[in-house]
């Protein structure tokens, strides 16, 4: 254990080195959050108005944390870094080293989003107090609550994305494959909550990554209840031993074929 | 009429400065501080026509920027450069049908496609129609051997293979001057004298006016009558080959085997180089002792071996660099 | 002069014919670069579909409008990533130093640089504009705008990320404005421009031009107005030309350059 703490920390100080480069990707957030803000005023015709639970403050703050998850979670080390190791042969080097590649990749991952996602938050904090106004019926502590979720959903994406990059052990390009994903969590996740799809929908929704990616964390802090709270947790705990398993059976088969095919 | 012309050029790079740290870093933003320095420092020279050039020095002397500014890349500061006539600042792209050039270190052709393909667009490029093309294509397939490979893919080649076809690229439209940029870096001894061969062939026959830098001695030493050596932004020898050896041969290097240990008597001309037991290196200055009182002063009956030899022309240039004192890097 | 311009059109459509080759080495690589592309684009239909269920209309734009906007915003950045994929990433050339093959080549630079390298997935993001039309809007005459405006789109937006990579001549650190501006563009171009009011509606009709690649195009598909069609081109122009001369100006700063930059000297 003690080794992945070790290469945690040396990407994490690595890392703050960068800040500078990581606030070049704020003008594209705020863009976005711009465009969204624009939108959402116009969807909300009177000020009092609910959408699908959701009041106007409600709604932008949403998709505000949604893509500030979605862009704190933004590393090149789950996707280019893994493909590239696989295609390009490496994987058979650090596959013999006395570490677990997908652990050592989730370590690296894990001290980069933990600079790029408080980056963000402060960056979220401050632009929606003064473009959207402070969130009704807020609490710090919910948010002290919803830190373990946003961590669960951080390590969640990351290795749904590990398993898709790993796919690169049988096909030449996974990319494909990542937009997919990154689709459904960008287009289908971070737009708009879940309760504004069709009820018949609803249900097959909370069964995607979405629910334990971005909308749980999202709408915890949005909209605070303990009966929600142990809900997203309970299923994160599960979604994170599932993709774990299916990881690791994806590592050690693509592993074994790589001896097959001699690297 | 001269090829290439070049009168009191030069050109100033400001390098930027920067504190360590990050305050370095901060203080850069507000107040960049800059530090100039002289890449080409009036520099002047002549290459007569369908003459090959040596344009060496060591790594930073300015070789590059001084073939840029030849080749219309970059604008010199002050001076005056004509190649061919035709002034690069003013008419580059007059210029760039007349030249060709080929860096060793970047490649120009596409990888995907074959060197036959590559030919074709270069022939596009310099305006050529589809038989002056092919005609043209087939002429130098036979003088630089590429009929085996002409249709294979530019990425499946050898590094060798490579540099020919770069090399043909580059005389698709039969430039007069050819400027050459470290061709040979990188390959095998056989591959690089097959090179040799052809480029002093393309000269020959073709009477193509070669500008050519290498660090490869040999390069210089088996293709060129004219060597120009610059250091630190300045000429510091233009001469002929032949002048240049010449002038250096007055030194030779002796080395011998004694049967047994032996003392030197200090003699005027002669430099030991290295000494251990019976073996013995030296230098000798033949203009100030000759060779044969060199011998003489030695008992023959303990001489074991021997071997009299030439300076080696890498020795000579270094020699050139070091005395001129200014070399970065050495 | 005419076969010199004859001359230079031949030798872009080579290298473009030639970029194109290359993409074509791994054809299963090829294919669903194109296949993911209009599919990523297809994906956004369910955001239109749930915001025009929330009301009639977003910004003015029905389900129609909607989509002829994205099928245009596609068509047009799809085709000048397509042909000038090197336009936008001209900053990383003049950092470092890898204008300077082009240079000695007698043809013209911009042209010569802007056609060195094309993007896949583009084809994807032309085809998506066309089935898009063929399928939500389609007739002759709105057919024959929409290749028109997906020509004058995609001479706006070459021009605009030119302009935004010409500032990397004089700052170098003005990359990463540049390609937010470019990317900002597409962002905004696929929304509609009803729901912008005020000063970012006079920023999306001048500075970003995406008011002329993209929302006066689409207006103008649904009615025609020949006012919108010669401000269309008269920006058209007025961008290009600006973009030109900044390029040259820069390019001359290049060749002057008392910096020295990485590759260089």
């Amino acid at each position: 254990m003690r080794k992945y703490v070790v290469i945690y920390q040396s990407v994490f100080i690595e890392n703050l080195q960068y800040t500078a480069n990581i606030a070049m990707g704020f003008i594209t957030y705020l863009i976005l959050v711009f465009v969204f803000i624009n939108l959402w005023n116009y969807m909300y015709a009177a000020p009092g108005d609910l959408i699908a639970g959701y009041t106007r403050e409600q709604m932008i703050w949403y998709v505000m944390l949604t893509e500030m998850i979605w862009f704190g979670a933004r590393s090149s080390t789950v996707r280019e870094q893994v493909s590239a190791d696989i295609r390009g042969g490496n994987i058979a080097y650090l596959i013999n080293k006395p570490y677990h590649y997908p652990f050592y990749i989730l370590a690296k991952y894990t001290g980069e989003w933990n600079i790029q996602l408080p980056m963000y938050a402060a960056l979220t904090a401050a632009a929606g107090i003064t473009m959207v106004g402070a969130l009704p019926d807020f609490h710090w502590l919910t948010l002290v609550a919803a830190v373990p979720c946003i961590a669960l959903g951080m390590t969640i994406h990351a290795v749904l994305k590990l398993c898709i990059s790993m796919l690169s052990f049988w096909i030449e390009d996974a990319n494909p494959f990542q937009w997919l994903y990154d689709k459904l969590i960008l287009v289908v996740g971070t737009i708009f909550p879940v309760e504004i799809f069709p009820a018949a929908l609803q249900p097959v929704l909370k069964l995607t990554p979405i629910y334990t990616v971005c909308y749980g964390p999202a709408k915890l802090i949005v909209d605070f209840s303990v009966g929600k709270y142990l809900e997203i947790l309970l299923a994160q705990v599960l979604y994170l031993a599932f993709g774990s398993v299916i990881l690791f059976w994806i590592y050690k088969k693509g592993g074994r074929k790589l001896y097959v095919n001699g690297g | 009429m001269k090829a290439i012309e070049a009168e009191g050029l030069s050109k100033n790079f400001r390098v930027k400065h920067k504190e360590k740290g990050m305050r370095g870093s901060i203080q850069s933003i507000f107040h960049p501080q800059t530090e100039e320095i002289c890449a080409v420092d009036s520099v002047s020279f002549g290459v007569e026509e369908g003459e090959i050039l040596a344009f060496i020095g060591p790594n930073g002397a300015g070789k590059s920027t001084t073939i840029k500014m030849l080749t219309g890349i970059l604008y010199p500061d002050s001076g005056h450069v004509e190649v061919l006539g035709i002034d690069p600042v003013r008419k580059r792209r007059q210029l760039a049908y007349q030249i060709g050039t080929v860096f060793g270190q970047k490649e120009q052709l596409w990888t995907h496609l074959t060197p036959y393909d590559n030919f074709r667009f270069f022939g596009a490029i310099y305006d050529l129609d589809n038989d002056a093309a092919e005609a043209r294509i087939a002429e130098l397939a036979e003088i630089f051997e590429l009929g085996e490979f002409i249709n294979t893919p530019v990425r499946s080649l050898s590094l060798g293979q490579r540099i020919r076809c770069e090399i043909v690229a580059s005389l698709i439209h039969r430039p007069k001057v050819l400027f050459l940029d470290e061709p040979t870096i990188g390959l095998d001894p056989v591959v690089k004298e097959n090179i040799r061969l052809l480029i002093r062939q393309m000269n020959k026959e073709l009477h193509t006016t070669i500008f050519l830098t290498s660090h490869d001695i040999g390069d210089i030493e088996k293709l060129c009558k004219r060597i120009v050596i610059v250091n630190a932004g300045q000429i510091v020898l233009d001469d002929s080959m032949e002048h240049l050896k010449y002038h250096y041969l007055n030194k030779k290097i002796v080395e011998i085997k004694l049967r047994e240990e032996a003392v030197l008597p200090p003699v005027k001309g002669i430099t030991i180089l290295k000494k251990k037991g019976g073996n013995i290196k030296f230098e000798v200055d033949t203009a100030r002792i000759k060779i044969s009182e060199v011998l003489r002063s030695i008992d023959a009956e303990h001489i074991e071996d021997i071997n009299i030899s030439n300076i080696p022309l890498e020795n000579i240039i270094m020699e050139i660099y070091m005395a001129e004192g200014r070399a970065d890097g050495l | 002069m005419l076969t010199v311009v004859k001359n230079q059109l031949w030798v872009c459509a080579l290298a473009v014919k030639y970029n194109i080759m290359r993409e074509m080495l791994n054809k299963v690589t090829f294919l669903t670069n194109i296949l993911f592309m209009m599919f990523n684009n297809a994906t956004f239909i369910v955001q239109w579909v749930i915001l025009l269920r929330l009301r009639e209309d977003v910004g003015g734009y029905t389900m129609r409008e909607v989509m002829l906007l994205w099928g245009l915003a596609a068509s047009s950045f799809g085709l000048s990533r397509l042909l000038f994929a090197r336009v936008f990433s001209l900053p990383e050339l003049i950092v470092n130093g890898k204008l300077d093959a082009y240079l000695v080549q007698p043809k013209n630079v911009l042209l010569s640089v802007m056609t060195s390298a094309t993007t896949v997935s583009a084809i994807g993001d032309c085809l998506y504009g066309l089935v898009v039309l063929c399928i939500f809007c389609f007739s002759v005459k709105r057919l024959l705008l929409f290749l028109l405006f997906t020509v004058t789109g995609a001479w706006i937006m070459t021009a605009f990320a030119l302009l935004m990579g010409s500032l990397t001549f004089w700052f170098v650190r003005s990359e990463v404005f540049g390609s937010n501006m470019v990317n900002s563009a597409i962002t905004f171009a696929t929304y509609p421009d009803g729901i912008f009011k005020g000063v970012s509606r006079f920023l999306l009709y001048n500075i970003i031009p995406v008011g002329m690649a993209v929302y006066h195009p689409v207006h103008l598909m649904m009615a025609f107005d020949v006012r919108k069609f010669l401000a269309v081109l008269g920006y058209l122009a007025f961008l290009s030309t600006a973009a030109v001369i900044v390029f040259y100006r820069g390019l001359r700063r290049y060749s002057s350059s008392s910096l020295m930059q990485a590759g260089r000297g």
